[in-house]
């Protein structure tokens, strides 16, 4: 009897049953109705749907001419690249040095860690403050160094950069903590044995430390990745309704426009079913480039 | 088996638990009357205009907890009158009061629609009149003045009816109003004097106004505090406005060729000027209105259109500490005056926007429920008494039979200024806004940006907007 009931699972059954349930009513039953809704008439948010559109598919057209939505998906790519680039890369520069100091190691760690325990609307209100067009901080400053005119950094030019310097920044020290994580369960002795060998410092990073990190490297990858498509209150906070015109959408932020600010909730459905599939192939194929390896 | 039987006790006491969570707010929602002592208690403490009511209402079982959302919240020139009302009032009968205020914006809006669609709708609600009620009236979901007037006879009975406005759907009337609104034009009159302009009066017309604006910016500042990507709302009421007349203001073009049709696209075209001749800050299309707003108070625009309630918006940013009116820099407040919008065509600069567009709603739920019945049009009554409503009204309108004298002593300069305006209004017409609503306005509001920069022409945007107002 004892063992037995390590081999009847009909008990895990009645565990699992209520997470189910949980995921069935808040997650999947909305999904399936927001595949319905993309091909109905909704007149406004709350409301149900009152027929369906003639065609039934007149949103998926609309959706494929809407140049916002193209403007949006090239802002989302822009951001993933940033997220790579930016958060990833810089992440590895830091705990590789940090990594390299005896001294001073865990006040960086936290140093860097502590913006992501901030909210992301804090910060997106702290950075509007930042980049204020009138007595903001970065203005004041440029203009004590004796720039004349004042720098609208939410301008069509510049919008895009102000709105990710914040994110970018937020997020570094998220994968900084992992791959410090990762560096840490590098035997000390393959170092060793490398110094002993008459390894620069540079060598033993290129030829020990980063093809050893290199799945770490691949999740955090993965991670930035489709973070990036779901990148919202940040830049909502800093440039709602997409300022400028229109040029600062994400996917997440123009579903979010058409359906509670624009009303368009039909549509809004269409851009979330979008917005499921871009993260499903981005997830395919960022899993298959950086694929994993078994040492 | 002792695992067996643990595994599912501690399985049913997940389900339970997670059950037990959802079923404790319900219970909340509708926890049975109040023990009998309390019910002795309200009903010493009963008011008298309670116990005038007609005989066949149902005495109320006891101490009831109403369910109230209103816009009076946030930086609302009202949120502390009302706090102060509701407490009185539930001193007075012993009931208690659910507030779920917020402040007026859209998702104010959208939360109160979808509460009336999920059947979670609040008792008593402070709502606007227009095109926004028309979801819920539709339904049924709002009790109407004269059905209420059926059981209590004397319900909103010190308003003039012709004041109240019927609703969109069926002529009715289901809001009692309390406070006004009007939409005019603050100036900042220490920018108008550096620019050697003067405060514009009664006859003020779109040509002085571009005179002025010239003047103010060749002065340095910018002529008008408006931030066009974020909140153009104001300009385009206004803009509209100047080619159409008080008479048409409210008509919904039928197509973007007709007369009316063509008004609207002039009024796109005359703030698209505004923005070609710089008179607009320049961050206008990437600003929020709180920076624009910023720009007016601190001297560095000198016009803004904007409602009654920015008198209470001003005023708080003349005050080191906004919660603190002791800190009021009176020579800062006394740099601010208000005053009519340019006027053009058949409009006169003294046709403002305006009007009574918010009242107190009764939701059905609320009326067939024996023991809150009552206690809602106790709450309605009081709120929109004659004692409460100048108290909310101030230097606006009022639906108010007998409205008492106005004592300007308790007023502050700022809002002496505006009674003083308000006294030359020629007239007051309804915002067009609020009829045209939803996804019609996008093309135009949100497309603002796009049309002041010629990235859409504006009969382009304004026949997005009326095709999409047909369509729905």
């Amino acid at each position: 009897m004892g063992a037995s009931i390590y081999k009847n699972k009909k008990p895990l059954i009645v565990f699992l049953l209520p997470a189910f349930l949980f995921m069935i009513v808040y997650l999947y039953y909305p999904f399936f109705q927001n595949i319905i809704n993309s091909f109905q008439q909704i007149k406004r948010l709350g409301q149900s749907g009152t027929g369906w559109n003639d065609p039934w598919y007149m949103n998926y057209v609309e959706m494929v001419k809407d140049p916002v939505v193209w403007t949006s998906m090239k802002n989302t790519l822009i951001m993933m690249l940033v997220t790579i680039i930016g958060q990833v890369g810089i992440a590895l520069i830091l705990a590789l040095l940090v990594d390299n100091i005896r001294i001073g190691a865990k006040f960086f760690r936290t140093v860097y860690f502590f913006p992501i325990v901030i909210s992301a609307t804090a910060l997106g209100l702290l950075f509007n403050l930042i980049f204020l067009y009138d007595k903001g901080m970065l203005n004041q400053i440029l203009e004590s160094l004796g720039k004349t005119s004042l720098t609208d950094w939410k301008s069509e030019g510049l919008a895009l950069f102000t709105m990710m310097l914040p994110v970018m920044w937020q997020y570094v020290g998220f994968y900084f903590v992992i791959m410090i994580t990762g560096l840490n369960n590098i035997s000390e002795e393959l170092y060793e044995s490398a110094s002993i060998d008459g390894a620069t410092r540079f060598q033993r990073v290129r030829y020990i430390s980063l093809p050893l990190l290199h799945n770490v490297l691949c999740t955090c990858v993965v991670l930035a990745v489709t973070g990036a498509l779901k990148v919202f209150d940040l830049p909502w906070t800093m440039f709602p309704k997409g300022m400028p015109m229109k040029s600062t959408f994400l996917t997440g932020t123009y579903m979010y426009y058409q359906t509670m600010e624009a009303k368009n909730v039909d549509y809004g459905s269409t851009l979330a079913i979008l917005l499921v599939i871009l993260g499903v192939l981005t997830s395919k194929i960022v899993n298959a480039i950086f694929k994993e390896k078994d040492y | 088996m002792k695992k067996r039987i643990l595994s599912l006790v501690l399985a049913s006491a997940m389900v339970l638990s997670l059950a037990a969570c959802g079923s404790k707010d319900t219970g909340s929602a509708n926890e049975e009357p109040a023990p009998a002592e309390t019910e002795a208690e309200a009903e010493a403490e009963a008011p008298a205009e309670q116990e005038s009511e007609p005989a066949e209402a149902e005495a109320p079982a006891g101490p009831v907890e109403l369910n109230v959302t209103t816009t009076f919240a946030g930086e609302d020139g009202n949120a502390q009158n009302f706090k102060n009302a509701v407490d009185a009032w539930c001193a007075e009968t012993g009931n208690s009061v659910a507030d779920t205020s917020a402040t007026s914006d859209e998702t104010f809006k959208t939360r109160v629609i979808t509460d009336f669609e999920t059947g979670s709708e609040p008792d008593v609600l402070f709502f606007f009149n227009g095109a926004d009620a028309n979801s819920f009236i539709e339904a049924g979901k709002v009790v109407s003045i004269d059905d209420i007037r059926a059981e209590y006879p004397d319900y909103a009975g010190n308003m003039n009816d012709d004041l109240i406005t019927d609703s969109l759907v069926d002529g009715k009337k289901y809001a009692v109003p309390v406070n006004g609104f009007w939409e005019a034009m603050f100036v900042n009159t220490e920018v108008l004097d550096a620019a050697g302009v003067s405060v514009p009066g009664a006859g003020y017309t779109w040509d002085q106004f571009l005179e002025d604006c010239q003047k103010i910016k060749d002065a340095g500042y910018a002529p008008i505090a408006c931030a066009l990507g974020n909140i153009p709302h104001y300009w385009w009421e206004f803009a509209i406005f100047n080619h159409t007349s008080p008479a048409t203001h409210l008509n919904v073009p039928t197509s973007v060729d007709s007369e009316q049709g063509q008004a609207w696209v002039a009024g796109m075209e005359d703030i698209k000027a505004l923005y070609e001749a710089g008179y607009f800050p320049e961050n206008t299309l990437s600003a929020t209105d709180d920076e624009t707003f910023a720009m007016f108070t601190e001297g560095k625009a000198a016009f803004l259109i904007d409602g009654s309630w920015k008198v209470g918006g001003i005023v708080n940013a003349c005050q080191s500490d906004p919660e603190d009116p002791s800190t009021l820099d009176a020579d800062k407040l006394a740099k601010f005056d208000v005053t009519y919008v340019p006027g053009m065509n058949d409009r006169k600069a003294t046709d403002l926007i305006g009007g009574l567009s918010m009242g107190y709603y009764i939701t059905t739920k609320a009326w067939e429920d024996p023991e809150k019945r009552d206690a809602a049009v106790s709450f309605v009554s009081y709120m929109t008494s004659d004692e409460l409503v100048p108290v909310f009204a101030q230097h606006t309108a009022s639906a108010l039979k007998n409205a008492p004298a106005v004592d300007e002593s308790a007023f502050n300069p700022l809002q002496v200024k505006a009674m003083a305006m308000m006294s030359g209004v020629t007239s007051l017409t309804g915002a067009v806004q609020d009829i045209f609503q939803g996804d019609c306005r996008v093309s135009t509001f949100d497309g603002m940006p796009e049309i002041v920069t010629g990235r859409v022409d504006a009969i382009d945007a304004v026949a997005e907007g009326i095709d999409a107002y047909n369509a729905q």
